[in-house]
């Protein structure tokens, strides 16, 4: 399958086709078709970008459960928070081979997501652990409400780039807050190619904290 | 509320449904919710390094906002 997209970066492009088409970045190659330089001194930027998907699949999106544990699954989910005392109404954002990524609409979406998304991902939790007992270890159930989960990716990867800078500057190392496997590997990601940074990650358990430190001279 | 949700949840967690008990005691301030499975599906409600009932008490407090008063899950063996 192949896609385009616009951005004002090639990073905003990229992110804009992750969001479209629910792909991690590993799951597509993109090919810059053209940049725009305009305005005064070249300031304001368009990036055009042509999206290669790596297997011929393509995302099905919004769309409604079709077997017994696609069933079982928003079933419980929407158990779960009916029981909590919400309205929600759970669709099938988008189905990939070893992933279902289920969205959540409903008008208390933020208690639902909570701080840091600590209540989202308890029942995204749950939801894995019961789908594994249904199905066996092999589909992923990811849950997001108002694309909190691309929203939450974007401003951890700002804030690599703000502390990457930080520490480039100071040439001081910096701890960030702990973060789940998932939020660090972005964190990780998105500074490995950055020069004279290198990051690691420190502490025990589930939640990690990264460092972000100066390898320079 | 609360008492059903750690039923449903327990209820789908476990090998043994019809073993699970959850008793609740009301208090002023907070509410304690005992919740008893069967001695094989311990783990299943606990998990590896207590991550299913973390979640389970963190779905509760999500569902405890709405009343504003504390609910305490103590799982029994």
């Amino acid at each position: 399958m192949t896609r385009e997209f616009e951005g004002k970066t090639e990073k905003d492009a990229i992110d804009a086709a992750i969001a479209e088409l629910g792909l991690e970045r590993d799951e597509f190659d993109v090919e810059i078709v053209d940049t725009q330089k305009s305005g005064l001194f070249g300031m304001s930027k368009k990036v055009r970008i042509r999206v290669h998907t790596s297997s011929d699949y393509a995302p099905v999106i919004d769309t409604q459960p079709e077997n017994d544990f696609e069933h079982g699954i928003i079933d419980f989910v929407g158990g779960m928070i009916e029981r909590m005392g919400y309205a929600a109404a759970i669709v099938i954002k988008y189905r990939e081979p070893s992933k279902l990524c289920l969205r959540i609409d409903s008008e208390s979406s933020g208690i639902l997501i909570g701080r840091k998304g600590q209540n989202l991902d308890a029942l995204q939790l749950l939801a894995n652990v019961v789908a594994g007992r249904l199905y066996g270890d092999e589909i992923k159930i990811i849950l997001d409400t108002e694309n909190y989960r691309s929203r939450r990716e974007e401003s951890l990867i700002r804030l690599a780039h703000q502390v990457g800078d930080q520490v480039l500057r100071e040439k001081e190392s910096r701890l960030l807050a702990p973060m789940n496997p998932f939020e660090r590997r972005l964190i990780h990601t998105a500074l490995t190619d950055i020069e004279n940074i290198a990051t690691k990650s420190e502490g025990e358990g589930l939640y990690k904290q990264v460092r972000v430190y100066y390898r320079g001279v | 509320m609360e008492k059903e949700l750690v039923d449903y949840v327990a209820r789908a967690l476990v090998d043994d449904p019809e073993d699970v008990e959850v008793n609740l005691i009301e208090g002023e301030k907070s509410t304690i919710l005992e919740l008893r499975v069967s001695q094989n599906d311990i783990g299943k409600v606990i998990g590896k390094h207590g991550r299913i009932a973390k979640a389970m008490r963190t779905i509760l407090s999500a569902a405890a906002t709405k009343t504003g008063k504390r609910v305490v899950l103590e799982i029994l063996d």
